[in-house]
């Protein structure tokens, strides 16, 4: 439940495409002719526009409509289940905090299952539950999503209770105190008492020294324990607006019936100034960094991060197949190297971060017995040497385009995963269909690109390495040595 | 099953051009031999790994190279060799199952590097103290039945597996009677019952399922196992006993009652620990099954200081339920959520083939899913409560607690009510 996504989706993104503004490929009539119908009459702040819409793969269509007040809205008609899936994204995480207020995104995602104005603490949940719903809830870097899948009858109802809490929140003081316990037992479950949570945080700490990716986005337990209802308020009426959030509806409805509901209970809310983030540009880092940890652990961990680019950039597509080369299933060139044929590690996983800035290629590698954290890097520098001098083979190439398109596909099998893969794309690069975007980008990807990219992103200079040393007698207190 | 086809489960969704493919048969790790736990699994992994006599490098590389994943789960009651394929590769991903049946290379030196990998994984699991929480509750449970036993095996269990007793394993399993075919997704039902019929006459004849293992049972009393781990600063706590079996007549009384304890985020187990006290992330109750009654078990993880007293809640709620029951008005909110949840059970066509070999490999009569709301609307609230009272032992409870003993131990001990056997377990105990 409410959970922090690690790695966050394993995809990547193209240069975006256009929406377009031909009549949408659902049943019935035209959007622009039943959101001439819904505006009859309605204030400026409550009128609806059809903006277009995208190609969601061969049988689907992604329709975008604006409020007035500014809210985004995003439909995918699908009738394969009598099921809708009901997002609402915010484009606020944990890069929109300050140093000394860390954590308040993901602290007030869970306030945000408590009392409103027209219901007590616990009737939101409960309510849901009674009418069939799933329901979570996630913050990471660059936004907040909320997700609630419910049986098609339950639509209505279940917009009357998403719409209440984005503006009718009620926040206090014993509500805020237990849920920042229950923030603070989530810490414990997934940074203090658990090596790997533990040691990505210390990654990205050391390897921001600026930008706000550097603090963890469940936040600093002096932090959370620090939150008052007054600064829950605060960030609440700063960011929670219509003009900041984006809903997405994917499933089994009729568009005229669901915008003519999300009119009557979205249409009364006024939008609001939206600050920028206070960010500061990383500087480029220059030199490698280092920090030595002692973990209660029974083997050396090892968890490098080479500054990536943004999900935007260009490279980003093309280090995403690199990182399928090298990291991707048994047969890539490192799983294959340090797993299977020198048998130095129980576990090697790489990842590239999909974020609106610039984030990390990360590399997490678990020793078997009997091998050192600087052995297993040793091995890693020669393999990504080999990316080098051995270039990729078109058979490589190959198997990573097919495992990013299997992965993709997986990510739609439902309404909620449709719902998630569009909501994403649009919070971080405004196209919510980018994710056929890169499948279609893939064709263009060559071996010598990809060496050309290993060669500019994955030197030594521009990467942190974090070695955990197995902690070899319980008596001996764990600590850090840098 | 029958003799001139095979059992093919379909059902054919062709929104997304994928397909999931697998083999399940009704038979697994109860049948390891005493010693040899783990044979299952590693003979499983060994199958796939060694498909058509290839080298694990050239049957990874095909699997990727199809847009694949192929993956095999043992577990107690059966083994599932199974993936998902883009659709354009279903072929030849047939192709690949039909060789990792039927012509497994099972080499030797690859078995023994299996071998170490899975040690290195025993390995790991001493980093999880959620899944070392998890191993002992399962072991004192079911101490002395198969459900007790260890699916992955032990270092001593698998130094002593070697390459014949893989062969005698693979042939136990993989045989015509004992194999259930199903297939979801962007495949139509003659391609998929040709794909199976064509692995199935290469299958040796016979098989079936073994006879299910003898149904466990409640004693011992109440016991602790405390699962001492240095530097915690938070606890993993599982509280429970033996549970329900769906063949029980009041399987979903039990499950409608557990429902409205800590089946669901406004049970009363999340709201009492979780949202009044802020003491633990996650606080749930569940029932498992299997081919006979698995566990009834409840979850929480508070910090270390909060440990007892949650401890003493939790007896304090699990007793209270039991004694008192649920109210009318927990009852029909917990009924009316079963009945609309049900959507989500089968909206896709991978979830509904699950339930439908789920009825399979678990004894259950034919549409026994397809009931579910039905059976769940005739429950009365007497039923749901002589449910609870009928088949939760409160005499015979389990207690795990993973922390730091020597910070924790004596308060914890306190916490528990009517405590009889209490034993301590450093956490890298194998």
């Amino acid at each position: 439940m409410l959970s922090i996504p690690r790695q966050g989706l394993a995809v990547s993104e193209q240069p975006m495409s256009s929406p377009t503004s031909s009549p949408s490929a659902t049943k019935g009539a035209p959007p622009s002719t039943f959101t001439q119908r819904l505006n009859r009459g309605a204030s400026r702040d409550r009128q609806i526009h059809h903006l277009g819409g995208y190609a969601f793969g061969p049988l689907l269509r992604i329709e975008r409509f604006a409020m007035g007040n500014g809210l985004s809205i995003l439909m995918v008609e699908d009738h394969a289940a009598p099921t809708v899936a009901y997002h609402t994204w915010f484009r606020v995480g944990s890069r929109h905090e300050s140093p000394g207020k860390t954590g308040i995104a993901h602290l007030f995602e869970h306030l945000m299952f408590n009392e409103t104005e027209h219901l007590a603490a616990g009737e939101f949940d409960r309510e849901l539950e009674e009418l069939g719903a799933e329901s979570n809830a996630s913050t990471w870097l660059d936004w907040t999503h909320y997700e609630i899948a419910v049986p098609s009858s339950a639509f209505a109802r279940v917009a009357e209770l998403e719409s209440e809490r984005m503006q009718h929140l009620v926040l206090r003081g014993p509500q805020v105190e237990s849920e920042k316990e229950v923030v603070a037992n989530e810490r414990r479950y997934r940074v203090e008492d658990d090596v790997e949570g533990s040691v990505g945080e210390k990654l990205w700490a050391t390897a921001f020294e600026r930008h706000p990716y550097r603090w963890p986005t469940i936040g600093w337990m002096q932090d959370i324990e620090g939150f008052t209802v007054e600064d829950c308020e605060k960030f609440y009426r700063t960011y929670y607006a219509p003009n900041n959030a984006t809903l997405v509806i994917v499933g089994d409805f009729d568009p005229e019936r669901v915008l003519g509901k999300l009119q009557e209970m979205y249409g009364g809310y006024r939008s609001a100034t939206i600050p920028d983030p206070p960010l500061e540009a990383e500087p480029e880092q220059t030199a490698e960094r280092r920090l030595d940890l002692i973990k209660l652990t029974p083997t050396w961990k090892l968890n490098l991060g080479y500054r990536s680019p943004a999900l935007g950039h260009p490279d980003h597509l093309p280090l995403s197949v690199l990182s399928e080369v090298l990291f991707g299933g048994r047969s890539s060139r490192l799983v294959k190297a340090l797993v299977r044929d020198r048998e130095m590690a129980g576990d090697v996983r790489g990842s590239l971060s999909p974020l609106r800035d610039p984030g990390l290629f990360e590399i997490f590698v678990s020793a078997r017995e009997g091998f050192s954290a600087d052995q297993l890097l040793a091995a890693i520098d020669e393999e990504l040497a080999r990316v080098l001098t051995e270039p990729i083979s078109s058979d490589e190439l190959e198997r990573a385009k097919a495992r990013i398109e299997l992965g993709l596909l997986q990510g739609l099998m439902t309404n909620e995963g449709k719902a998630s893969t569009i909501g994403f794309y649009e919070v971080v690069l405004g196209n919510p269909a980018a994710g056929f975007d890169r499948l279609l980008g893939l064709s263009e990807i060559r071996p010598q690109q990809l060496q050309e990219l290993s060669a500019r992103y994955l030197s030594r200079k521009s990467r942190t390495v974090i070695r955990v040393e197995p902690q070899t007698a319980p008596a001996v207190a764990a600590g850090e040595a840098e | 099953m029958s003799a001139v086809g095979p059992a093919v489960l379909l059902e054919r969704d062709a929104a997304i051009p994928l397909i999931h493919a697998g083999i399940s048969t009704r038979s697994g790790a109860d049948e390891d031999p005493q010693g040899l736990e783990g044979l299952t699994r590693i003979a499983g992994r060994l199958m796939r790994r060694t498909a058509g006599g290839k080298s694990p490098d050239e049957v990874d590389a095909r699997v990727d190279r199809m847009g694949a994943s192929l993956g095999l789960d043992a577990g107690h009651g059966g083994v599932a060799l199974s993936g998902v394929v883009l659709e354009r590769s279903f072929t030849d991903f047939m192709a690949l199952l039909e060789e990792t049946l039927t012509a497994p290379g099972l080499a030797e030196d690859e078995l023994e590097r299996l071998k170490r990998e899975t040690s290195a994984e025993l390995m790991e699991i001493l980093d999880s103290d959620q899944q070392l929480a998890q191993r002992w509750f399962l072991r004192s449970v079911f101490a002395g039945h198969p459900y007790g036993r260890s699916v992955i095996g032990s270092e001593r269990s698998l130094a002593a597996i070697g390459v014949a007793d893989v062969r005698r394993c693979l042939e136990r399993e993989f045989r015509r009677d004992s194999v259930l075919f199903g297939f979801a997704g962007a495949v139509e039902a003659e391609r998929a019952q040709q794909a199976a019929h064509s692995i199935w006459e290469r299958l040796p004849s016979g098989g079936g399922a073994p006879p299910a293992p003898p149904e466990p049972v409640s004693e011992g009393g109440r016991r602790l196992v405390f699962v001492d781990k240095p530097e915690r600063t938070q606890t993993q706590i599982l509280i429970g006993g033996i549970g329900s079996h769906p063949s029980d007549p009041d399987h979903f009384a039990l499950l409608l009652a557990n429902t409205v304890f800590g089946g669901t985020f406004t049970a009363r187990l999340t709201q009492e620990v979780r949202s009044k006290r802020g003491w633990s992330y996650g606080a749930y109750s569940s029932l498992g099954y299997d081919r006979r009654r698995q566990a009834f078990s409840m979850w929480t993880f508070p910090k270390a200081e909060d440990a007892a007293p949650c401890l003493a809640l939790e007896f304090e709620l699990l007793e209270q339920w039991w004694s008192a029951g649920i109210s009318e008005a927990e009852f029909l909110w917990a009924q009316r959520y079963l009945i609309q949840s049900q959507a989500f059970a089968r909206d896709t066509a991978t979830k509904r083939i699950g339930l439908r070999l789920d009825e399979m490999l678990n004894d259950l009569p034919e549409g026994w899913h397809d009931q579910f709301s039905e059976r769940i609307a005739a429950i009365t609230l007497e039923q749901a409560n002589a449910a609870v009272r009928n088949r939760i032992s409160l005499e015979h409870l389990t207690v795990v607690v993973l922390g730091t003993h020597a910070a924790i131990g004596d308060d914890v001990r306190r916490a528990i009510p009517r405590l009889g056997d209490e034993r301590v377990v450093p956490f890298d105990t194998e």
